[in-house]
C-alpha cells in the first residue's frame, strides 16, 4: 500500500494537484462546508427520531427533505476527498485516522441506504419511537461525530494515535 | 489599540503552556472546533433557506427557527470556547495573521446581519409564517447569512496555510544566500 501510495504520489495527476497551491485549502474548505450540510442533515433526521424537531412531520417526510442534500454533499465529499488523497497519497495511507474514517463512513453509507429504504414502514408504525430506535439515532450522530473527528485528526496522526500511527 | 501585551500574556499563560506541550489537546480541541462550526453553519443554513424559500415556505418560520436556536447557540459556544483555546496556543502568530482578523470581523458581521434580523425583520414574522415566500428584508438577510458564513469556514481554512508565512522581512538586513542553509 505504501508503494502504491508512493507510485501514485508521482504520477502527473498528483503532480498537477501538489503544484496548485491554492488547490488544496480549497478543496478542504468545500469538503468542510459539504460535512456541515451531510452532518446536519442526518442531525435533523436523528433529532427528529429523539423528538427533538419537526415533531409536527412524519418522520419520512423530515427524511425526503433532508436525503437529496445529505446524498448531494457526500457526492461532493468523495469526489474532493479522492482529489486531496491523490494529492497527498502518502499521508493519507500512513495514517490510522483515514483507514478507520473509511470504515466508518462504508458503515455511515450502508446504514443511511438501509435507512431510506424502511423509512416509509417505520413511519407507518409510530410517530414517538422506542428506546431501540432512539439509541440507533444517538449512535448514528455519534457515528458521524467521529467521522469528523478522525478526517480532523489526519494531520494529528502521530499525536493521537503515537505508534500505531502507519509510517 | 495595542492588543500586543494582552496577546503575550494569553500565550505565556500556564493554560497555553499545558496545550502546547500536551501532545493530544491541540489535536482534540481543534477536531471539537470543526464539528461545531460546521453545526453552526449547517443549522444557520437551513434557516437561511427556508428564509429564501427553499425548497418550500410549507414549515412554520417561528416554529423551525425557534428548534433550532438552541443547536445554533449551543454549537456558537462551544465553536467560541475552543476557538479561543486555539488562539491560546500561538496567540502571537494568530494575532499578525490576515485571514485571523478577516474571519473575525466576518463573524462580527454575521452577528450584525443577524442582529438586525432579529430585532426589525423578525417581527413581522407571524404575516409571513407559512404558505409565503417572506418578504425581501428576510430574504436579503437569508442571502447574506449564507455568504458570510462560509466566508467563516473559508477565512478559517485559510488560517491554517497561512499562520506560519505571515510576517514582514525586516528592514536593513542583508540577505546572503548563497551561504548553506544552517
Amino acid at each position: 500500500m505504501h508503494d502504491f501510495a508512493e507510485w501514485l504520489g508521482s504520477t502527473p495527476l498528483s503532480v498537477a494537484i501538489q503544484s496548485r497551491l491554492w488547490l488544496t485549502p480549497t478543496l478542504q474548505t468545500i469538503h468542510i462546508l459539504m460535512i456541515g450540510v451531510v452532518f446536519v442533515s442526518m442531525l435533523s433526521v436523528a433529532l427528529r427520531v429523539l423528538g427533538q424537531v419537526r415533531t409536527e412531520e412524519p418522520l419520512a417526510e423530515v427524511w425526503h427533505r433532508f436525503a437529496p442534500w445529505f446524498w448531494t454533499a457526500l457526492g461532493v465529499m468523495a469526489g474532493t476527498g479522492l482529489i486531496l488523497t491523490i494529492g497527498e497519497p502518502v499521508r493519507e495511507v500512513s495514517a490510522l485516522s483515514f483507514w478507520i474514517k473509511m470504515t466508518l463512513i462504508v458503515i455511515g453509507i450502508a446504514s443511511a441506504l438501509y435507512f431510506g429504504r424502511t423509512v416509509a414502514a417505520a413511519a407507518a408504525v409510530s410517530s414517538v419511537y422506542s428506546g431501540r430506535a432512539r439509541v440507533v439515532a444517538v449512535a448514528t450522530i455519534l457515528l458521524w461525530v467521529a467521522i469528523m473527528f478522525l478526517g480532523r485528526w489526519i494531520a494529528y496522526d502521530v499525536e493521537i494515535w503515537e505508534s500505531w500511527h502507519l509510517a | 489599540m495595542d492588543l500586543t501585551p494582552l496577546v503575550e500574556a494569553a500565550q505565556n499563560s500556564a493554560l497555553s503552556e499545558w496545550m502546547r506541550t500536551s501532545l493530544k489537546a491541540v489535536a482534540i480541541i481543534n477536531a471539537l472546533h470543526v464539528l461545531a462550526i460546521v453545526t453552526v453553519f449547517g443549522t444557520i443554513l437551513i434557516v437561511d433557506l427556508r428564509l429564501l424559500g427553499i425548497p418550500n415556505v410549507r414549515r412554520s418560520f417561528t416554529r423551525m427557527h425557534h428548534e433550532l436556536l438552541r443547536w445554533t447557540w449551543g454549537a456558537f459556544g462551544i465553536s467560541a470556547i475552543t476557538g479561543v483555546l486555539m488562539f491560546m496556543v500561538n496567540a502571537v502568530t494568530y494575532h499578525r495573521n490576515t485571514a485571523f482578523w478577516l474571519k473575525m470581523a466576518t463573524i462580527v458581521l454575521a452577528g450584525l446581519n443577524m442582529l438586525v434580523f432579529e430585532l426589525i425583520t423578525a417581527k413581522s414574522a407571524p404575516t409571513w409564517d407559512k404558505g409565503v415566500i417572506p418578504p425581501k428584508a428576510a430574504r436579503l438577510a437569508g442571502a447574506l447569512s449564507i455568504v458570510l458564513w462560509v466566508a467563516v469556514i473559508v477565512f478559517g481554512r485559510w488560517i491554517g496555510f497561512t499562520k506560519g508565512y505571515d510576517f514582514t522581512i525586516p528592514e536593513n538586513v542583508e540577505f546572503d544566500f548563497s551561504a548553506p542553509a544552517q
